[in-house]
């Protein structure tokens, strides 16, 4: 596979010190970490939404971090999907205008093809019949299945992930986790920052980051169903050893 | 989608979206009104005056005339292109009768004159010029209200009834402003009337267009011709006629400008609240690569659509709030203007303002580009600097308390009785006026003697116009109307130097010392008349110049000894102050019983009445305008503080949570507010005072000088000005306070820990 992003030695002030790492395409990294280790900062500094220091972020080989503030928007709007902790929508649209809204922005000519798009993720994710709803009127995994729709409405090169179960029971983790290796399985590479251990063994590779910098790489390969025991068990004592 | 989602952001968010339309149609609606006022007054007046054909210079002349030395002096300008001598005949208002309603109290000079020949016309309320046959008579229009007169009334001029066949436009003597009304009536009658009133000379000339009407007055008065009353030109007859309603109009303009502030104020609270609240949904916008610009179009569109709409209610609320309020500009001047310019410059004046309502508006919202997309989807950043609130909060209470002051004080100024002071007329609390008798000079004397004897009476003094030959330092001659009198007592008020303290002082009004070019120690020689019928020239120093009004701005002081100078005495007026204040309507009444037989040549009028009667309808627009300023003035301090705090209250909301979460109760937070907010509207009132009675002064002072009132200050009303309005103005914005702070009660303490 070859290198779909490839970070290089990025700086941001006191919070990232210098962190390297690459991300092949189809790939799914997940970033553990304690609290203020930069997880976010990170995630943040590597999808051109917030500018680092120093350090440079290459995304097939385009550095994001020399284009104005505009491309940067377009590139997020076009390649890179985002999935956040808290669910973020607008309330005055319906959970389908919120999945097809950044399409719509980015290309209103095609609005019916995205609608279409649209109602398919939807119900890869189970969630076609609740498509008309408003967004306070459905439960947080569904909340956020649709919003990974919406990462997905223009079939991204990258996810970019925060937490994407921090506020979410477990049930609806697991369904919002199924779903992200769905999309993994399709080709989307997904990087994902989490402090849940059971969530990031379903990842294939994990960055520990502790102060700013990566203390820790653990390789845990595709996952498999049949091996989700083991690849949780590997992952606690990884964090044990690592001081979590 | 985006119709859609601006459509339910509006559904949701009714608060703010019907306060900024609320603004938007304020301003819209204000402007408009002004525009359409304004507009429609100048273009009325216009017309009037294009159909009426009003003269360019008009010479009032009471005495001899010879007609063939002033068509000789036509015939030999080539700026004339037509003159004409009117007559107009002098009705005591003890004559005058309509129906049961008696003119006695009238503080005009009524007569009547049957229709010019070849300009100067009486139009009717179609603007067309009128004929009145047999026993017809035309009221002027401005009597129709106040005396409430129906067409068919029967009218009687002494023993003479007439019907009363409509209503007339005088383009010259419209405004109450015009000491002199006429009423139309057919030749035969103005003759058979003659011998009831006395005749006055109208002599007008209309000028070619272009011609310079200074230089034709002076090239009138140096050719020596009859000029015993007043002059009057045609800017002067456009002034008078536009002051009433042009006072109101100016006074919604003041508001207007306040209220586009006041509006872009609210309004840029509204948009941060809305942001602060939208927060992360614009970082959620942004994080997944909407640019900040194509955010701010969205927003932009909202409000396109919040003014447009603002822009239609308010060129509705315009039109039908100009109804009741041009009615009587309507019946004074006619309707004739281009309604379709009209709508045209009021859409182009709401469109110019509500642009730049959105240059602001989008000024405000380029906070969201520069807003950092993580801090925002965080809910940690903000739009724009964080400025200190409490400080447009004092702002716009000082605003609010200066609007309500000054149509307040200039409503207080133009009641009170020491107003006329500004107007060249002395502060006595009863004028009585003597003229169109041939013995002025015999029947005030008698009067001073009776005056002196009279032990109701605390003071009076005796003033005697007569037409002066004045001698200029370049030799040139002018003739001068003169008020003779002792001076120091009611004085008027002199804008520099002061009264005329000997016979070798003069002091001569603005306009004449303008016009005459000369200014306080200049001296002049005053053609005197001695007892020996020679002429006797007398040097005198200019000691003071004042403000006057009367008899077409062009008056002069003097106090030449009676006993050395006998020029004709053309009128006079004894200003006198009783020792009880409220007698003087029973005083006016009785003197006026009791000087039945020289009736027509005497008027006894109370400061108080020639006031109502001068200035009734400029004070009660202005009262008017002054008492929906304030009512309008505190809703919108009501509205912009409870839309202050709540922006305050949502800015801080993480604090207050915080101060619940230590233990305070909801009360006491709202007192934190409460005590701010007391604090600055004090301070906003105070400083709203002070601005109100300083430079709304001389803001009121530039109307007021264009009414020809010059040096002019406020007489304010201490109740209105430091009890009244503070304390309504207080309680506006604590009645707001306690309704923006009902919110601190929603505020959870745990909503910091999230």
């Amino acid at each position: 596979m070859s290198k779909l992003l490839e970070v290089k030695n990025l700086k941001k002030g006191e919070i990232l010190r210098g962190i390297s790492f690459d991300l092949h395409e189809g790939e799914m990294v997940a970033i553990m970490g304690p609290s203020g280790s930069g997880k976010s900062t990170l995630l943040y500094n590597v999808s051109g939404m917030d500018r680092s220091d120093e350090g440079e972020v290459f995304l097939s080989g385009t550095e994001i971090r020399a284009l104005r503030e505009d491309e940067i928007a377009g590139i997020r709007l076009h390649r890179m999907g985002f999935v956040f902790q808290q669910m973020n929508c607008l309330s005055n649209l319906d959970l389908i205008d919120n999945i097809v809204f950044p399409a719509i922005h980015a290309d209103r000519k095609n609005k019916d093809m995205y609608y279409a798009r649209a109602k398919e993720l939807m119900a890869k994710f189970h969630i076609e019949d609740i498509a008309e709803r408003k967004i306070n009127e459905v439960s947080g995994g569904q909340l956020q299945r649709a919003c990974i729709c919406r990462s997905m409405i223009m079939k991204p090169d990258i996810i970019f992930a925060d937490e994407p179960t921090g506020a979410l029971n477990q049930s609806s983790s697991s369904e919002v986790m199924d779903a992200f290796l769905r999309i993994n399985s399709e080709g989307t590479a997904i990087l994902m920052v989490t402090h849940d251990s059971k969530v990031a063994s379903k990842c294939g590779r994990i960055l520990y980051i502790l102060d700013g910098e990566i203390k820790g790489e653990l390789k845990l390969g595709q996952f498999d169903e049949t091996h989700e025991k083991e690849r949780e068990q590997c992952v606690t004592r990884w964090l044990t050893d690592l001081g979590w | 989608m985006y119709r859609r989602l601006i459509l339910n952001d509006c559904k949701n968010n009714k608060f703010t979206t019907i306060a900024t339309c609320i603004f938007m149609t304020l301003n819209a609606a204000l402007l408009g009104l002004c525009i359409l006022l304004f507009v429609s007054l100048s273009g009325s007046i216009d017309k009037l005056m294009e159909v009426a054909k009003t003269p360019d210079f008009l010479q009032m002349h009471t005495g001899d005339l010879d007609e063939d030395d002033i068509a000789g002096f036509a015939k030999g300008r080539n700026d004339v292109e037509s003159m004409q001598i009117c007559k107009f005949l002098n009705i005591p208002n003890s004559q005058i009768l309509i129906g049961d309603k008696t003119f006695d109290g009238n503080m005009q000079d009524n007569g009547v004159c049957y229709q010019s020949e070849s300009f100067d016309y009486l139009v009717d309320m179609d603007n067309n010029v009128i004929y009145p046959v047999a026993d017809q008579v035309y009221v002027p229009v401005c009597y129709k209200k106040e005396y409430d007169i129906a067409q068919g009334e029967l009218m009687r001029i002494g023993s003479e009834t007439l019907s009363i066949a409509g209503f007339i436009r005088d383009s010259q003597m419209n405004s109450m402003m015009a000491s002199s009304k006429r009423f139309l009536v057919s030749n035969e009658y103005y003759d058979k009337l003659s011998s009831i009133g006395s005749e006055e000379y109208l002599i007008e000339f209309k000028l070619k267009k272009g011609s310079d009407i200074g230089a034709f007055t002076t090239a009138y008065e140096d050719a020596l011709l009859p000029g015993n009353g007043p002059t009057i030109t045609y800017p002067l007859i456009r002034m008078m006629n536009a002051l009433s309603d042009g006072m109101m109009i100016m006074v919604i303009l003041l508001i207007s400008g306040a209220m586009l502030f006041i509006s872009t104020l609210c309004i840029r609270c509204l948009i941060l609240t809305g942001l602060e609240k939208d927060k992360l949904e614009i970082g959620m916008m942004k994080a997944v690569g909407v640019s900040g610009r194509d955010i701010r179009k969205m927003y932009i569109s909202k409000y396109l659509i919040l003014s447009a709409t603002g822009t239609v209610l308010g060129f509705l609320i315009a039109l039908f709030a100009a109804g009741p309020l041009s009615a009587q500009m309507k019946a004074l001047y006619g309707d004739a203007v281009n309604h379709g310019l009209i709508y045209i410059l009021m859409i182009a004046g709401e469109v110019l303002d509500e642009a730049m309502i959105l240059l602001s508006i989008n000024r405000t919202l380029k906070g969201i580009d520069k807003a950092p997309t993580v801090a925002v989807l965080n809910g940690i950043g903000s739009f724009g600097k964080k400025k200190n609130l409490w400080l447009p909060a004092g702002i716009i209470t000082a605003v609010s308390v200066f609007m309500m002051l000054v149509p307040l004080n200039l409503s207080s100024t133009l009641k009170a009785p020491e107003f006329v002071t500004y107007m060249g007329i002395g502060s006595g609390q009863i004028r009585i006026d003597v003229r169109q008798t041939e013995d002025v000079s015999g029947i005030s004397e008698n009067l001073g003697k009776e005056l002196s004897k009279d032990q109701s009476v605390s003071d009076f003094v005796l003033m005697r116009t007569g037409s002066y030959k004045v001698k200029m330092p370049d030799s040139q001659t002018y003739n001068l109307l003169i008020e003779n009198g002792d001076h120091s007592k009611f004085p008027v008020k002199y804008s520099k130097g002061s009264f005329p303290k000997s016979d070798r002082e003069i002091a001569l009004s603005i306009l004449n010392a303008r016009e005459l070019g000369l200014d306080i120690g200049d001296s002049i020689d005053v053609c005197l008349k001695s007892p020996d019928g020679s002429s006797v020239e007398k040097t005198c120093m200019i000691s003071g110049i004042y403000s006057d009004i009367t008899n077409g701005g062009k008056t002069a002081k003097a106090s030449f000894d009676p006993e050395m100078d006998i020029t004709p005495v053309m009128w006079s007026i004894v200003y006198v102050t009783l020792n009880d204040e409220s007698l003087v309507q029973d005083w006016t009444e009785k003197f006026r019983n009791a000087h039945g037989s020289v009736k027509e040549s005497m008027k006894v009028t109370s400061i108080k009445e020639y006031l109502d009667g001068v200035y009734g309808q400029t004070i009660s627009n202005i009262g008017n305008a002054s008492v929906v300023t304030s009512a309008f003035v505190m809703i919108v301090l009501f509205v912009v503080i409870l839309l202050l705090l709540r922006l305050l209250i949502w800015r801080e909301r993480s604090d207050s949570s915080l101060k619940k979460a230590l233990g305070f109760t909801s009360r006491d937070v709202q007192n934190e507010y409460l005590k701010n907010v007391f604090l600055v509207s004090a301070i906003g009132i105070v400083v709203g005072i002070l601005a109100g009675v300083f430079p709304g002064q001389l803001l009121a002072g530039i109307f007021l000088s264009s009414l020809g009132a010059q040096g002019f200050r406020f007489i304010i009303n201490p109740v209105q000005v430091f009890v009244l309005v503070p304390v309504i103005s207080l309680f506006t914005v604590l009645a707001a306070a306690w309704a923006g702070l009902i919110e601190i009660r929603s505020i959870r303490a745990f909503e910091c820990l999230r």
